[in-house]
């Protein structure tokens, strides 16, 4: 009988416990995102009064309608139409390379596969500025500077060797058999890929999209060193810009609207983006 | 007969040799990619390290062989950002690991709105690190900022210059930083937390061992090989640390947040001296290969002990 209560007792201690720490965690890391938030829905005095208000009393649009005004001097609007065309044409071009050649590098007898593969891995452990000061003489050089492709390239490679990486976990999940099956069947090479991997990699192949979008979406060193004019500006580097000159309340809006995709995308799939990770703990 | 044998050796050789050929057209786009865009410029960049490289119009003037590096290595600037870097990487690693662990830990039970917790969790990593800077450059503004208010809101002073001096601006990069690298750390911390087998653990309790002596014996020695290969993640990251530093403190006040890549950042794009920055980054590359390696080190050891 004291027994019982005694772990009933600590059960729920251990509950309030559980609450408490949850809540914790709760507040501590949302409070950031809360507060960016906050401040952009805020009028200026409010926001550079040190009486800071935790609770909003009222909601102000306005530097919302200020950023997407054409008297701006940030083109919001511009930017995310040019982060959105170069972070789309990363992605699908990224996973479009890095799926053929996880596929041959796991399950085909490429020569120097694990020279390469190694290298892959390798390469993230270097800073990206090791690569990026003859890119960048490149870049210009070769009439670049200031185009889609300048930025895409550098994009589709510096995500590249993540993707392959990933996209090899995908590959090795698949079990041999039904590609043996496949293969006395009398399927050749293309029917394999196109019928047999590629469908089954279709879970790894929207985690490789979303990962590769959500990477270009976010990249700021590339833009900030390869492009200088406003009509290639992208989200990131508006963001940036737009420190200059305007006020708290716009920049918080602007933040806010370059952050809200891609936090959208990984609340929406969280459980895609979660696989990716997992099936590197597994590995 | 052995005219037949061979000829089907013939045949099986020439279509392994096709075989080979198809796989490696099919790795060829990638590998040319990386190669073109890593390889080419590593290696023009160990050239920019051995030569006084003349920016504008480009061309290299002449070598210097390793003069570069010796100014780099007699340096005080460099040795100071050397130690902020090794510091910073350090502190990255520790104080993301333990907060991480503790949050996987309670992901790991069943509560109400455990969903809301680890989407929550989760999205510091969506933010871009840019926009998560001036979402910090806010957090952390002296006047109105709301750490200030919020210590003010309990009674506190809350006049902290968190931007202001050396050592209180780099641990604000650190906190940004951690709070940026803590989903990715959970989530792999709680994938393998989850691959833990239930049996180990219930073998330890019924063996009399309490709730912590069964973390430290059990838990603990089987997370370490999932936990060291985010130690490296978050090492070699906090390595290449750019956007933060960049937004929040533009590496001051006096250098007091200039890492070794925002040294080289510097060097480079901003007093155009390449051959310097060149120097710069082969010597934070090799500083970083030498911490991963004894990482490496360490993985295998810990493999072997948790007898995987």
């Amino acid at each position: 009988m004291i027994a019982t209560t005694h772990t009933s007792g600590s059960r729920r201690f251990k509950r309030v416990m559980t609450y408490a720490a949850a809540v914790a965690v709760l507040v501590v890391m949302a409070f950031p995102l809360y507060g960016i938030i906050l401040t952009s829905i805020q009028t200026e005095p409010d926001i550079r009064s040190p009486n800071v208000a935790f609770v909003p009393t009222y909601i102000e649009p306005q530097h919302y309608q200020d950023i997407f005004d054409e008297a701006s001097g940030i083109p919001v609007a511009e930017s995310m139409v040019n982060s959105l065309v170069v972070a789309l044409a990363t992605a699908f071009l990224t996973v479009a390379i890095a799926v053929p050649a996880a596929y041959a590098l796991h399950r085909m007898a490429v020569p120097g596969r694990r020279i390469i593969l190694g290298g892959l891995a390798a390469i993230y452990i270097l800073p990206t500025l090791l690569f990026v000061l003859p890119l960048f003489i490149a870049v210009v050089q070769l009439g670049l500077y200031d185009t889609y492709i300048g930025l895409v390239l550098p994009y589709v490679a510096f995500t590249l060797p993540f993707m392959v990486w990933i996209m090899g976990s995908f590959v090795r999940s698949i079990p041999v058999e039904v590609e043996e099956m496949a293969r006395i069947d009398g399927a050749g090479l293309p029917q394999l890929m196109f019928r047999i991997v590629i469908p089954l990699l279709r879970p790894g192949i929207f985690a490789g999209l979303l990962l590769g979008f959500i990477l270009a979406w976010v990249e700021f060193l590339t833009p900030l060193l390869f492009t200088s004019d406003l009509s290639i500006l992208t989200v990131t580097l508006g963001l940036f810009r737009s420190t200059m000159d305007i006020a708290i309340g716009q920049l918080a809006a602007a933040t806010v609207i370059t952050a809200l995709p891609v936090i959208l995308i990984t609340a929406f799939f969280q459980r895609n983006i979660s696989e990716v990770v997992t099936a590197g703990v597994e590995r | 007969m052995t005219h037949e044998v061979r000829a089907v050796e013939k045949s099986v050789t020439r279509s392994r040799r096709r075989g080979r050929l198809i796989a490696a057209a099919m790795a060829a786009p990638a590998v040319l990619l990386v190669a073109g865009v890593y390889a080419y410029p590593a290696i023009s960049t160990l050239l920019y390290s051995v030569t006084k490289v003349h920016v504008s119009p480009f061309r290299l003037e002449r070598f210097v062989w390793l003069r570069n590096f010796i100014n780099q290595l007699t340096s005080g600037a460099f040795w100071e950002a050397t130690w902020i870097t090794l510091y910073f990487g350090v502190m990255l690693c520790a104080v993301t690991v333990v907060c991480s662990f503790l949050i996987a830990l309670l992901l790991n039970r069943t509560f109400l709105g455990r969903g809301l917790v680890r989407v929550t969790v989760l999205l510091p990593w969506a933010v871009p690190p840019v926009a998560s800077g001036f979402l910090w450059v806010q957090m952390f503004h002296a006047e109105f900022g709301f750490l200030n208010g919020l210590i003010r809101a309990f009674g506190g002073e809350g006049d902290i210059i968190w931007l202001g001096g050396s050592t209180i601006a780099l641990h604000s990069v650190l906190i940004a930083e951690v709070w940026r690298w803590i989903p990715f750390a959970t989530l792999f911390i709680l994938a393998g937390l989850q691959i833990v087998p239930k049996a180990v653990k219930e073998a330890a309790a019924i063996d009399g061992a309490g709730p912590w002596r069964g973390f430290r014996h059990v838990t603990l020695p089987l997370m370490l090989p999932v936990v060291v290969p985010v130690v490296i993640f978050l090492f070699v990251w906090a390595m290449k640390v750019f956007d933060t530093i960049f937004v929040l403190t533009r590496g001051g006040p006096i250098r007091g947040t200039t890492t070794l890549n925002y040294l080289t950042y510097r060097q480079g794009f901003v007093d155009f001296n390449f051959g310097s920055a060149a120097a710069t980054a082969y010597l934070l590359a090799g500083l970083t290969v030498a911490v991963i390696a004894g990482l490496g080190w360490m993985l295998a050891r810990s493999r072997r002990l948790a007898g995987m």
